[in-house]
């Protein structure tokens, strides 16, 4: 089997929790994953995308239950907001924008200008 | 030695203060191209330049003199650097690298998040947000965001514009070369005002796409007053003001006035100072390569 990437097994693992009937524990994704990768892997990816907010969990035993409130499309939006709110300038440096802000007395310019 | 130095640190500065003022009157395309090919070949020659006086200071340390089998005393007698010229050249060369790699992991970094957050997803992506945006990440394979709000406020042929102009900055690598001006500024800092000429030259260049795809300049014109002042009026917009503003105005005057004239005898003018960059380049990478040839203990010949 070709090694995963982190991004791909992340995408992976979104994916079984989104298909699933409902909230899964890491083993119950470890299995419907074939179950060829370690619990522990599994179970790091898992805090990851919940850290990330990607996925929800629940109290389940000794441990928690985890379940995907977003589908795919959903998730990407979900990403896309969070790029709209960046304040990280590294990232608004790499994304070309419709306008920037605009600066002092740029208000009652453009508004003269529409009017002409 | 001195003298090709001089010439190519003076043909630098030159390029730094005029190549802004210069671009400004140029068309966006050729303005963009222009400044951000200028900037990537000044910025390198000041390096190279940097590097091979720092190399006259450095080469008479023992273990790199050891390594490059030179002779420290020779090089010391030969050399027509003072030494704190050198140790100047090195502090400045050591500081522009140093920002230089921080820059590029930073927006290497930046560019691998952004392009995994969209991965798989459609070309056009709606995102349900009170805020009036719109954005592209970078080509290949970028995606064009555009928020409900921004879509809801706008009439089908301004929606047209800003899909155009987002579209013209994936087909022309916009970001990209953002990117490139961006790292050439990080290591010389002179060239901050280019890089500013050439972020705003590359909207304008979208926009010039746009007016030309949809064949009215007028309804260009006002869909990007009306964005901005539509983004300026949602109370919690999540970005800062412009530092410097006036980029929005300049561009909705541009876009009302006709199309701007080519001035190729400006681009000559450019070309021709990066040429002059060229030639100081190389006779000091002649004349730095004489020095260290004198110096050396094993002979080629």
């Amino acid at each position: 089997m070709p090694r995963r990437s982190r991004g791909g097994l992340e995408r992976e693992i979104h994916a079984v929790l989104a298909a699933g009937d409902g909230p899964m524990t890491a083993g119950q994704v470890r299995d419907a994953l074939g179950g060829d990768l370690a619990y522990t892997t599994v179970l790091t990816v898992l805090s990851r995308l919940f850290d990330k907010g990607e996925i929800a969990r629940e109290q389940a035993g000794r441990g928690y239950a985890y379940s995907a409130p977003y589908d795919a499309a959903a998730l990407t939006a979900r990403r896309m907001t969070l790029l709209l709110d960046d304040r990280d300038a590294d990232r608004a440096a790499v994304l070309t924008r419709f306008v920037d802000g605009l600066g002092p007395g740029d208000e009652q310019l453009l508004r003269g200008l529409l009017d002409r | 030695m001195t003298a090709p130095v001089l010439a190519a640190f003076a043909v630098m500065l030159l390029f730094a203060a005029v190549a802004p003022r210069l671009g400004q009157r140029l068309t966006p395309a050729i303005a963009t191209c222009v400044l951000t090919a200028g900037s990537v070949i000044v910025a390198g020659s000041t390096g190279f330049v940097l590097a091979v006086l720092a190399l006259t200071w450095l080469g008479q340390a023992p273990l790199v003199a050891w390594l490059a089998d030179w002779s420290p005393s020779e090089l010391d007698a030969n050399t027509p650097v003072p030494e704190f010229v050198a140790a100047g050249a090195l502090i400045l060369l050591s500081a522009a690298g140093l920002r230089l790699l921080i820059r590029a992991i930073r927006r290497g970094r930046a560019l691998v998040a952004v392009r995994r957050a969209h991965r798989g997803s459609s070309a056009v992506i709606v995102v349900d947000s009170d805020c009036p945006d719109a954005f592209a990440t970078p080509a290949p394979h970028g995606r064009i965001v555009v928020t409900s709000a921004l879509l809801a406020a706008l009439s089908p042929e301004e929606q047209r514009v800003v899909l155009a102009h987002e579209r013209a900055h994936l087909r022309h690598w916009h970001a990209w070369l953002v990117v490139v001006a961006d790292l050439a500024e990080a290591s010389n800092p002179l060239l901050r005002p280019t890089v500013a000429v050439i972020r705003h030259a590359v909207e304008r260049w979208a926009d010039e796409d746009a007016a030309r795809r949809i064949g009215d300049r007028h309804l260009v014109a006002r869909t990007v007053a009306r964005v901005a002042l539509l983004r300026h009026d949602t109370a919690d917009s999540p970005l800062a003001p412009a530092a410097t503003g006036g980029q929005v105005p300049q561009r909705v005057r541009a876009l009302l006035s006709p199309p701007p004239d080519r001035r190729l005898w400006l681009v000559a003018v450019i070309v021709g100072l990066l040429t002059c960059s060229f030639v100081a380049t190389f006779a000091v990478e002649r004349t730095g390569d004489a020095l260290f040839d004198r110096v050396a203990t094993v002979q080629d010949r």
